[in-house]
């Protein structure tokens, strides 16, 4: 057991940042949420630099894969990592140029980058659906959540083999708990930074023992969250890992916005400081998949049964 | 003990709700909508035609002379309806300068607050001075008859609409904490005052207000020089029971549900169980109310019932709105559902009007004598 980041995947992660510091980062996320845009040029760069093939890759695997996405997330990369790096890879599929959505049949959605998406993997039943969208066709949803929203229509669709849908499924509550854990840890030093630079009654708001208590606790649901999801992916996205990992996050994820925002006070309210870029995408994660009622009740299926 | 209201006092609550018809839709509780302010402004002369806005205010001061369970009523019964919050000024500023205003004070603001046509917004929070009022640094300076005013306040809600500013400044040594702060009344349009936004995340707009070598006659003080802070420390103990009406949450619990409901989810066990603990919830905070209600009536109000309320309610309209989007139905992030605003709105719930850390920070030294 090594729960240190291998040479590797700290060499991996260094690259990937020189890459998002150039394509990535809150300034270019404002323009782009302003655009309702699919960062184009940061998916290519990550096609370019190999990190979408990571999964596969034989030096490196669907862990180092996770890393990257909760990488791109926490630097608020506008592109769809999770279908592009974990689960088309896991059905053995090649990311294709262009947004990817995820979606699972019957959800009247909207999802995110739904108008700009090219492709979309549909869970329907025990088969993954892989569709073509016509993205003119797309019904944008306005949403004040950070990503552009949308109901994508479909033009022409073929049938993967059956059992693909569960590992899209898996695989998309690992990522989307990556993302959201990206986010999470960025939003948690937001805060304690704040907390340390405030001052208030004569002295740093973070000497008050009643929030230091809170970070500590906020702290501890961030990291367990984060080793949750590691272990998942490590573990190929075994239904009850994936569930259990989404499950928990998706919880502090609530915790962790609530915090933060609170510790910030007033400030951490204008859509002027950028707290807000990470917690309100975070709200959109949580939402995905059925959001905890959806997880919660994986996490049950996968280990005693689904419910008659 | 008696947890029920007065025939009067229902029947008073039937007129609330007859006059509601009128403005229900209207959504100027939580000012959406471009013309809030102005439907705002609508409902408080709508109410001060009736006498509603002076309902608990001594007679001789022409109000009604009635129980603060009157105001209660009528504020909590505008909350559920969305229809506006309490205003400032017939409200915390009417009873300030009925305890601590002079008749010149009294004889130039009373009436016109009384009948919904002057509008006060409170000059408090600044930059470094948020939780920690007394550390408030905006300066009033004595120049004969006047005061000159320079320094800025932050997160002010409503300075974009208000005629007046209730200011807290600082009058006494920088260092003079809570000793050194006076209360001014300064016109919004006095040359040197100008007011830009803050633009907040549930889309709406808190103000920086500035001032600029304002100056103040200093007949708009109110209270003593220095003695600011009781004036201003009086006049919340008297607004507590309508700062927060609980009928906000009932209504904000009954429209998640219908969401979930619209959504196909609301069958669930899931959302069946976490829905009803959130009830039990609402029902616990509206007994709460109910409780500081009877502290205010007693004439003798602590804080603490106050901050029992603001914590528990403040808190709970989070986890209400938290759930509405913690159980899938992504169609909930869609502009302007009910859903999505109150996520965007409670956030500001637990940091205005005194940060639930305040709140708790009062409980532990007022209520169990803790100190730092």
């Amino acid at each position: 057991m090594d729960f240190e980041l291998s040479s590797t995947q700290r060499a991996l992660l260094e690259a990937l940042d020189t890459l998002l510091d150039r394509h990535a980062g809150t300034e270019r996320s404002r323009e782009l949420a302003e655009l309702g845009a699919y960062d184009r040029e940061l998916e290519a760069a990550l096609r370019e630099g190999g990190f979408e093939e990571l999964f596969g890759a034989e030096e490196a695997g669907p862990l180092d894969a996770t890393l990257a996405v909760e990488r791109i997330a926490m630097r608020l990369g506008a592109v769809t990592p999770v279908p592009r790096m974990l689960v088309l890879p896991a059905l053995g599929l090649e990311p294709p140029e262009g947004p990817v959505v995820l979606a699972v049949a019957g959800d009247p959605g909207p999802i995110r980058y739904g108008a700009q998406a090219t492709r979309m993997l549909l869970a329907d039943g025990p088969r993954c659906v892989l569709a073509e969208l016509d993205p003119d066709t797309a019904e944008p949803v306005p949403s004040a959540y950070g990503y552009p929203l949308a109901r994508p229509v479909s033009r022409k669709s073929r049938e993967l083999g059956p059992g693909t849908a569960a590992a899209m499924m898996n695989w998309w509550r690992v990522g989307v708990s990556a993302e959201a854990v990206g986010m999470m840890r960025q939003a948690m030093d937001i805060a304690v930074t704040y907390a340390k630079d405030r001052k208030v009654f004569g002295r740093a708001l973070g000497s008050f023992q009643a929030l230091q208590h809170r970070l500590a606790e906020l702290s501890v649901a961030v990291e367990g969250a984060r080793w949750l999801v590691y272990e998942a992916a490590f573990s190929g996205a075994r239904a009850e890992s994936a569930a259990v990992a989404a499950a928990h996050t998706m919880a502090a994820l609530g915790r962790v916005t609530r915090e933060t925002h609170q510790i910030m006070g007033a400030v951490g309210l204008t859509t002027e400081h950028d707290l807000h870029l990470w917690t309100l995408r975070m709200q959109t994660l949580r939402t995905e998949l059925g959001g905890r009622r959806g997880h919660d009740r994986a996490v049950v299926a996968a280990r005693w049964g689904r419910a008659s | 003990m008696d947890f029920g209201f007065t025939r009067e006092e229902e029947a008073f609550r039937a007129e609330v709700l007859e006059f509601l018809t009128e403005f229900r839709g209207m959504n100027g509780y939580f000012h959406r909508g471009t013309d809030t302010a102005y439907g705002v402004r609508q409902v408080y002369r709508a109410l001060g035609e009736r006498g509603w806005l002076s309902l608990s205010w001594p007679e001789e001061f022409g109000g009604g002379g009635l129980s603060p369970a009157y105001e209660f009523i009528l504020w909590d019964e505008l909350a559920y309806a969305r229809a506006a919050r309490p205003p400032m000024g017939p409200g915390l500023v009417a009873k300030a300068l009925m305890s601590h205003g002079t008749d010149e004070q009294r004889n130039r603001f009373l009436a016109g607050l009384r009948r919904g046509r002057i509008n006060f917004c409170l000059g408090y929070s600044e930059p470094d001075a948020g939780s920690d009022l007394a550390s408030v640094r905006t300066r009033a300076r004595r120049d004969g008859r006047k005061y000159v005013v320079d320094g800025a306040k932050c997160w002010t809600s409503n300075a974009h609409w208000s005629d007046y500013i209730w200011l807290l400044c600082r009058t006494g040594a920088q260092d003079s904490r809570s000793r050194g702060l006076s209360v001014l009344i300064v016109p919004l349009d006095t040359p040197g005052v100008s007011v830009s936004p803050i633009p907040t995340l549930d889309g709406g707009r808190l103000n920086e207000v500035r001032f600029d070598g304002v100056r103040v006659p200093a007949a708009n003080r109110v209270g003593a020089q220095d003695q600011g802070w009781q004036v201003v420390s009086s006049a919340l103990a008297v607004e507590r029971h309508v700062q927060f009406p609980p009928k906000r949450l009932r209504r904000d619990l009954h429209d998640v549900l219908a969401a979930l409901e619209d959504a196909g989810v609301a069958g669930d066990p899931v959302v069946r169980r976490r829905m009803g603990q959130l009830a039990v919830r609402v029902t616990e905070v509206e007994a709460l109310g109910l409780a500081l209600l009877g502290e205010v009536i007693s004439g003798a109000p602590s804080a603490v019932p106050a901050a029992y309320h603001k914590l528990a309610g403040t808190t709970l309209a989070q986890d209400i709105a938290h759930a509405g989007l913690e159980f899938g139905a992504q169609q909930a992030l869609a502009v302007g559902t009910d859903t999505e605003f109150l996520w965007r709105q409670t956030i500001l719930e637990t940091i205005g009007g005194g940060t639930s850390e305040v709140m708790r920070g009062l409980i532990a030294r007022q209520e169990f004598g803790l100190r730092a």
